[in-house]
């Protein structure tokens, strides 16, 4: 006989076939008369612009890692200092330890530079290079 | 649980005071890096006066046999015997010779800025380590085998724009994720099919009770996967070349002797603690025969030492033969542990204890001559028995040792091994051990014909510093000296195989 298991894999079953027969119906009725407009991405009315493949700055990884190891310090201290007084002052120094040491790692993302946002450089306007001036716009980029 | 440990919090943190020190070092090692981070050459110095002190507290460990860290009434998170402090003692020699390679080695220096971390980091895997040879838990197995991988994947890439060491960080990070989390899946069958993740448990849970045998044994080789990968294993042995080839030459040194250690370690304690039986007067181990763990052990040994051998006699690149080497060596050892009785652990930590100084020795001197020639290919080392003498004689005496020839240490540690797998009657396994030697000797000593019988103008100066002349010393003394008088050896690995509740 069926188990429970059975009865929702019989569900899952219809489900996915059920799909599959709306969208080869829908299919079948809908008209089709594509137009440029309509195969575009829609990217909330705008025209699109570009790749959308960009490279992202690495700091913001950083900073997400930053972010995810105080997150998860908070999640640790809660039922931490709920319960600490139960446990005297080897309750307390266990926590205490826990904060010096994420401490000690703030410091030393402070320290090595990580938190410091590299701005880029604006490049300054030159004029546009060809074969006869590349030797003047070296100099104009050097002054 | 918690009120447990915390009712006698000072018996129990004694327990690790080892370390509490090292994690004390690595703290001062970020803090002095933050501070002063211009003065990187006490960083080995303090790393060094950190390691002494643990080993101090190491020390009175030995012979010693308790728990710490409870968990119920029988129970506890680690043990503290002789056998963890046995391999406690092996990983801070190692970790002592690697931090004093690092000072030299020209691939560390190239990233000034960067020491503090690799300290710390090695620290981090020493860590890890410590905590996974005397693990009595799988979570806390699980754990430390993540912290030391963790570290030691950061310190395979350590020399981030040499797109070898980037290629091998990620690589090791990629076979290191994908085997911790098959572990990871075997250890929550068992604790569904057991109700616990204490070996001791465990055990006393398979002694009265019928267990699924499939499920029992699926669980059991996905947990096997996990330490199989850190000992480099055949089935799970495809990181061991590229990334022994890739890692800077000081870290591929600490992760054929450090990590593989402890991953013996915790083998052996996994197999003995959660499927002993009985207690039985002869030495051999009484085992639940839910696996046939002798046969498994025997044929994963078999095919691990003819395949390290026979891959290594193709290779040109030293360090990747060494690589494979290893894998070999790694199959010699697991025959110790497949004979299950005291007598081939006893012979494993005598291999272990001299693989560390014969596999150093290798190659710190490999690191040596490649940071005069750049190249690790055994081409670019014809005539270099001319040209240097005294590295080339070490090379010498330690591949002669790898290969386990009479007068070296090498010889001592194989033959226990033989010694132990005869009186178990496992002749045939004795027979097919001792051919695959001879196919070692053809691979090591085609170094040594490249090194001193051709001849080159090139001819190569290498200075080497006092200190490293030191190191060369300390590794080649116990090389020989154990090859003639291992007595003292023995008996300390006679005395270093109890474990906790035998």
């Amino acid at each position: 006989m069926l188990t429970e298991f059975g009865k929702v894999f019989i569900f899952i079953l219809i489900a996915i076939l059920f799909v599959i027969f709306i969208v080869y119906v829908a299919k079948l009725i809908r008209p089709a008369r594509p137009t440029t407009e309509k195969l575009k991405t829609y990217e909330c009315g705008e025209n699109p612009e570009g790749s959308p493949w960009i490279k992202f700055n690495i700091r913001f990884y950083v900073v997400a890692l930053i972010f995810l190891i105080f997150d998860v310090e908070v999640v640790l201290l809660i039922p931490w200092a709920l319960v600490y007084k139960n446990f005297g002052i080897a309750g307390f120094s266990v926590g205490l330890i826990f904060l010096l040491l994420l401490g000690l790692g703030m410091a030393y993302e402070w320290r090595k530079g990580d938190l410091e946002w590299e701005k880029p450089k604006v490049a300054p306007p030159v004029v546009k290079p060809n074969e006869n001036n590349l030797d003047k716009k070296k100099e104009m980029v050097e002054v | 649980m918690i009120t447990l440990i915390l009712s006698n919090l000072s018996v129990n943190i004694q327990a690790i005071y080892p370390e509490i020190i090292l994690s004390l070092t690595l703290v001062a090692l970020v803090i002095f890096d933050l501070i002063f981070n211009k003065q990187k050459k006490f960083l080995p110095l303090i790393s060094i006066i950190g390691l002494f002190f643990a080993f101090i507290f190491v020390i009175p460990e030995f012979g010693t046999s308790r728990s710490a860290f409870p968990t119920s009434e029988n129970n506890s998170l680690l043990s503290i015997d002789s056998f963890s402090a046995f391999f406690k003692g092996l990983i801070i020699i190692a970790s002592v010779f690697v931090v004093l390679f690092s000072m030299s080695s020209n691939e560390i220096k190239s990233c000034p800025d960067r020491q503090g971390e690799y300290y710390s980091l090695m620290f981090g895997m020493i860590i890890g380590m410590f905590f996974l040879v005397s693990a009595n838990d799988l979570i806390l197995i699980y754990l430390s085998i993540e912290l030391l991988s963790l570290s030691s994947y950061v310190l395979a890439g350590f020399v981030k724009t040499s797109i070898r060491n980037s290629e091998a960080s990620l690589k090791y990070i990629i076979y290191g994720s994908t085997s911790s989390g098959i572990m990871l899946f075997g250890i929550s069958i068992l604790y569904g099919i057991t109700g616990s993740t204490n070996l001791f448990e465990i055990n006393s849970v398979l002694g009265f009770s019928n267990v699924p045998q499939i499920t029992f044994l699926i669980s059991i080789l996905m947990i096997f996967t996990g330490i199989g990968f850190k000992i480099s294993i055949v089935p799970f042995h495809f990181w061991t070349p590229d990334i022994y080839e890739g890692a800077p030459l000081p870290i591929t040194a600490f992760l054929s002797v450090a990590s593989k250690a402890a991953g013996f370690a915790v083998l052996i304690r996994f197999i003995e603690i959660t499927f002993a039986e009985s207690l039985s007067k002869s030495g051999f181990w009484q085992l639940i025969p839910y696996v046939n763990w002798q046969n498994l052990l025997v044929l994963f040994s078999i095919i691990t030492m003819t395949f390290g051998n026979f891959a290594a006699l193709w290779q040109d690149n030293l360090k990747r033969l060494l690589a494979y080497s290893s894998i070999a060596h790694a199959g010699y050892l697991m025959l110790g542990v497949a004979v299950l009785s005291d007598q081939g652990l006893t012979a494993v930590l005598i291999y272990f204890s001299i693989y560390l100084f014969m596999n150093l020795g290798a190659f710190f001197i490999v690191m040596l001559i490649a940071n005069k020639i750049n190249s690790e290919n055994i081409d670019d080392y014809r005539g270099l028995g001319y040209s240097i003498p005294f590295l080339s004689t070490s090379l010498a005496i330690f591949l002669v040792s790898l290969t386990g020839l009479p007068p070296t240490a090498g010889f001592i540690g194989k033959l226990y091994i033989f010694f132990a797998l005869v009186d178990a009657k496992m002749i045939v396994v004795a027979i097919i051990a001792l051919l695959n030697t001879v196919v070692a000797l053809y691979y090591y000593i085609r170094v040594l014909k490249v090194m001193f019988l051709e001849r080159t103008d090139k001819h190569v100066e290498i200075e080497i510093s006092p200190l490293n002349f030191v190191i060369i010393l300390a590794l080649l003394a116990p090389t020989l000296i154990f090859g003639v008088y291992f007595t003292p050896l023995v008996n300390i690995a006679k005395n270093s195989i109890q474990l906790l509740g035998f």
